[in-house]
């Protein structure tokens, strides 16, 4: 099939960024969407212009790497699944698909559609970490974690951090990132003893980077591992009673 | 010129753990990474971590397994060490906070793995390494007073002084192109596999060998090179790995005829017979022509109930849906042998030093050696969290009795030459081309089964490439984030490691592991139970010596599945 792609183009973090249409042909239902951007770059370096940049890197989506706003959507139209694992079977010929970066003040442009998301980083940094004992570890058997609470801080811990829910949020709030971040590690009885601390320390560095949750729940549904919104009804609830 | 005790090349969970360790030992800390820490590769790994925790496993069944595995290759010294220490390392891991499946009652639960007498793969659904990564990156950050991290930085070669000792490295960044010299006192490489000198392949675009020919290019000794792992359940065309987890929890695999052909190759350990054993099966029932048309077997997941799969394998259930069209809960999915893994890499002693002071090894990028002829499932991941420890506190233990030291800045101009020649470069051969040339031919060629004249014509094809890539083009001469160049020097690190995979495979003239010559079709103890080691030869051809296989407590057997 022949597809059209609307593709903003920036060359640096301070230059100024626009549109770009340009036109793919022989693209098969085969094909992931990172496969097309290869097949448009391909294009591109015969014509003698610059490849357009993105970040990719397993293209199985375990790695968080990849992630583009597709016709506005983060991640594109296929729910729980990243940008690598969408396939081009969802088009037909003749399509016009526009294609831009993770937008948010959070996640400056870097380049093309490359974001910076280090303030991901700076959230955790702030707290988002259990201080192991040190010494002869116990038996981990003798600390009996219930399977409930076991599974449910591994469903947070499956966030890739790709930033999906940022870009997807109206108000670009970073709430389910850092509710994910919080929830795997404040379930686990080895997170109890920081749990206040790390709770207080995440949400306020969140909010020196992001904007604030009103509940649109568009970060769920980008999500492509399609972690609970429930994350950061708990991270509300734990937010309250620390600040208590 | 950024100064540290010690320098980290690499952020995967070897480099990570290495890190962690030299710090807690008191050491100033630069871990240095082409791609942002929890983006690494060991993000990919799916399967689980083995250890003998359990009162009724013992780590000495876990390193006779281990011996096994790697058909006597290994060095018994360092499995012992690893398959000891392992118990602790998943405990510490679960007490920083990783969630490790648990069992109805609230135990941490196992599943099987391949060659393994117990069942003693510690597992976090399907996504196992991510679990890992982000917990250790959590520690990482926890000690950011003393660790200083250069993400997105792209290491170009490793740094010496007059006496040959290993004083850091020089890096590019990518963000704007500018080179800059680290030095430290001690340098850790912990930077990863070489899976894309094969294509297709299960490792991620960029797992190019950097550091291990980075290190042979300064004299450090290779070993094992011919050791390359063909994984046996990968999707046919973009080597997408089903997780040996698959099977693990009950998946079977059948030819064509509907036949669960493991029967005939290992009839106790049936699928889960090491992944060498289960590879050759698979190749043999394909090459014999009881596969499908598209040169694959059956993988049948719909053995294992429902429930449990979309519990346990959840990513598996993912991948098959978005990348095969392929509902495993309901019907099998087609799968072949790809390449996976390389046991090989710099030789490294049982604290990750290699034979250039200064420099260690942890990781894949590491030869101890633990695997030898073939890794066994979830022993991996293991490897690189205990030899990664293990360098992190060695390299911090030598930089402490240490002056401080000189490196010249020399290096830095010879780098940022090669550099400017390749960006002016034109008329040549694409980088993109011959990358893809030499993976599909390595993958035709340097195989689950390989024989010399498939091999010699290899090593042409590597030396005709390796003077293409010399005036190879690119299109990108900017400095922001210019990929480009990095895929050209990546390309350079790929085509010296594929020589000395080629290389090694050449001259093991017997079949051991994954080493299968169909001119040699048998293990020869008497000539060959030796590591072959590959040192740079002041020109540009590996030289091949030997070193012994350390053995402690296991002779070699006759290795049946
Ligand atoms: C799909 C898949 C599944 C797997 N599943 C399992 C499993 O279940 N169990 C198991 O035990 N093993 C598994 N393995 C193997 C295991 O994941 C890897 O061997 C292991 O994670 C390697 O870790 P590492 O730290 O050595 O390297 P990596 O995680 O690959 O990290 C390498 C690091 O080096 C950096 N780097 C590389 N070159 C440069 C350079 N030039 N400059 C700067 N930085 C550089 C990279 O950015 C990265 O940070 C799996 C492998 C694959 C491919
Ligand atoms: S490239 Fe890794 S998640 Fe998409």
């Amino acid at each position: 099939m022949k597809l059209t792609l609307k593709m903003w183009r920036q060359s640096g973090p301070d230059a100024p960024g626009g549109f770009q249409t340009y036109v793919v042909d022989g693209v098969t239902d085969e094909m992931s969407f990172l496969e097309l951007l290869d097949v448009l770059n391909e294009q591109l370096v015969g014509e003698g212009e610059e490849p357009v940049a993105f970040d990719s890197d397993c293209r199985e989506g375990i790695c968080g790497s990849c992630g583009v706003m597709i016709d506005g959507q983060a991640h594109g139209p296929q729910r729980g699944t990243a940008t690598c694992q969408l396939h081009m079977r969802l088009y037909k010929d003749g399509d016009t698909i526009v294609v831009e970066p993770f937008r948010s003040a959070g996640f400056p442009v870097i380049k093309d559609l490359m974001v910076d998301r280090s303030a991901f980083d700076r959230i955790i940094e702030a707290g988002g970490f259990i201080t192991a004992p040190t010494g002869s570890a116990p038996d981990a058997n003798l600390i009996a974690v219930p399977k409930m609470d076991s599974d449910r801080a591994m469903d947070a811990a499956a966030c890739i951090g790709c930033g999906a829910c940022v870009a997807a949020c109206p108000n670009g709030a970073g709430q389910l990132f850092t509710a994910a971040k919080l929830a795997h590690l404040n379930l686990l009885p080895q997170g109890q003893p920081e749990r206040q601390r790390r709770t207080i320390g995440m949400v306020e560095e969140m909010e020196n980077y992001f904007g604030s949750c009103t509940n649109h729940r568009e970060c769920s549904a980008a999500c492509p591992k399609e972690i609970s919104i429930d994350f950061i009804a708990m991270l509300n609830r734990d937010y309250r009673k620390a600040r208590r | 010129m950024p100064v540290h005790d010690v320098l980290i090349i690499g952020a995967g969970l070897a480099g990570q753990r290495a890190a962690l360790a030299a710090a807690r030992a008191g050491a100033t800390v630069a871990i240095m990474s082409k791609v942002h820490p929890v983006r690494s590769h060991s993000n990919a790994a799916a399967g689980g971590i083995n250890a003998a925790l359990n009162p009724d496993d013992s780590w000495e069944s876990h390193a006779f397994d281990t011996v096994k595995g790697s058909d006597y290759l290994g060095d018994q010294d360092a499995i012992e060490i690893m398959c000891r220490e392992a118990p602790n390392e998943v405990l510490w891991l679960e007490h920083a906070g990783v969630t490790f499946h648990r069992s109805a009652e609230g135990k941490l639960g196992t599943r099987a793995f391949g060659g393994a007498s117990a069942a003693r793969t510690y597992y976090i659904a399907d996504i196992t390494g991510q679990a890992l990564l982000h917990v250790l990156y959590e520690q990482l950050m926890k000690h950011h007073e003393q660790i200083d991290r250069y993400e997105e930085w792209f290491i170009t070669g490793l740094a010496q002084d007059d006496e040959g000792n290993c004083v850091g490295a020089i890096a590019r960044n990518i963000r704007d192109g500018a080179m800059e010299l680290f030095t430290a006192k001690s340098t850790i490489l912990a930077s990863g596999g070489a899976g894309q000198c094969f294509k297709p392949t299960t490792n991620a675009l960029i797992c190019t060998g950097d550091g291990i020919a980075q290190a042979y290019r300064i004299g450090a000794p290779l070993m094992d090179m011919e050791m390359i792992q063909y994984h046996p359940t990968t999707l046919q065309g973009n080597g997408i790995l089903i997780t040996e987890g698959a099977r693990g929890e009950g998946a079977h695999l059948y030819n064509a005829e509907g036949e669960r052909f493991m029967e005939k190759y290992a009839p106790n350990k049936m699928e889960l017979a090491s992944r060498d054993v289960v590879s050759r099966a698979e190749q043999t029932e394909i090459n014999e022509g009881r596969g499908f048309p598209d040169g694959t077997v059956a993988l049948d997941i719909t053995k294992v109930p429902r429930k449990r799969t979309l519990e346990a394998l959840r990513e598996i259930v993912n991948i098959g849906r978005d990348f095969a069209g392929v509902d495993i809960t309901r019907e099998p999915i087609r799968i072949r042998p790809g390449c996976h893994y390389i046991m090989g890499g710099v030789k490294a002693d049982i604290n990750g030093a290699t034979s250039i002071p200064g420099l260690y090894a942890a990781g894949e990028v590491a030869c101890v050696s633990v695997h030898g002829g073939n890794r066994l499932g979830a022993n991996s991941l293991l490897d690189t969290l205990i030899f990664g420890r293990r360098s992190g506190e060695h390299a911090a233990a030598r930089a402490a009795g240490m002056p401080a030291i000189t490196a010249s800045r020399a290096q830095v101009r010879d780098q940022e030459r090669e550099i400017a020649d390749l960006m002016n470069r034109s008329g040549g051969r694409r980088v993109s081309e011959i990358r893809d040339e030499l993976g599909t031919m390595m993958n035709e060629k340097v195989a689950v089964f390989r024989d010399h004249a498939g091999l010699t014509e290899a090593h042409e094809v590597v030396r005709r490439l390796k003077d293409e890539a010399r005036f190879a083009t690119i299109d990108d001469r900017g400095t922001v984030f210019n990929q480009d160049v990095l895929g050209a020097l990546e390309l350079g690190y790929m085509l010296d490691v594929a020589e000395c995979i080629v290389v090694g495979a050449l001259e093991r003239r017997e079949s051991r592991g994954a080493q299968f010559r169909t001119d040699f079709p048998k293990r020869n103890d008497d000539e060959w139970l030796k590591h072959i080691d590959l040192s740079m030869n002041g020109g540009d051809a590996p030289k091949v010596s030997y070193s012994p296989v350390t053995i402690t407590k296991w002779e070699p057997q006759e290795r049946t599945y």
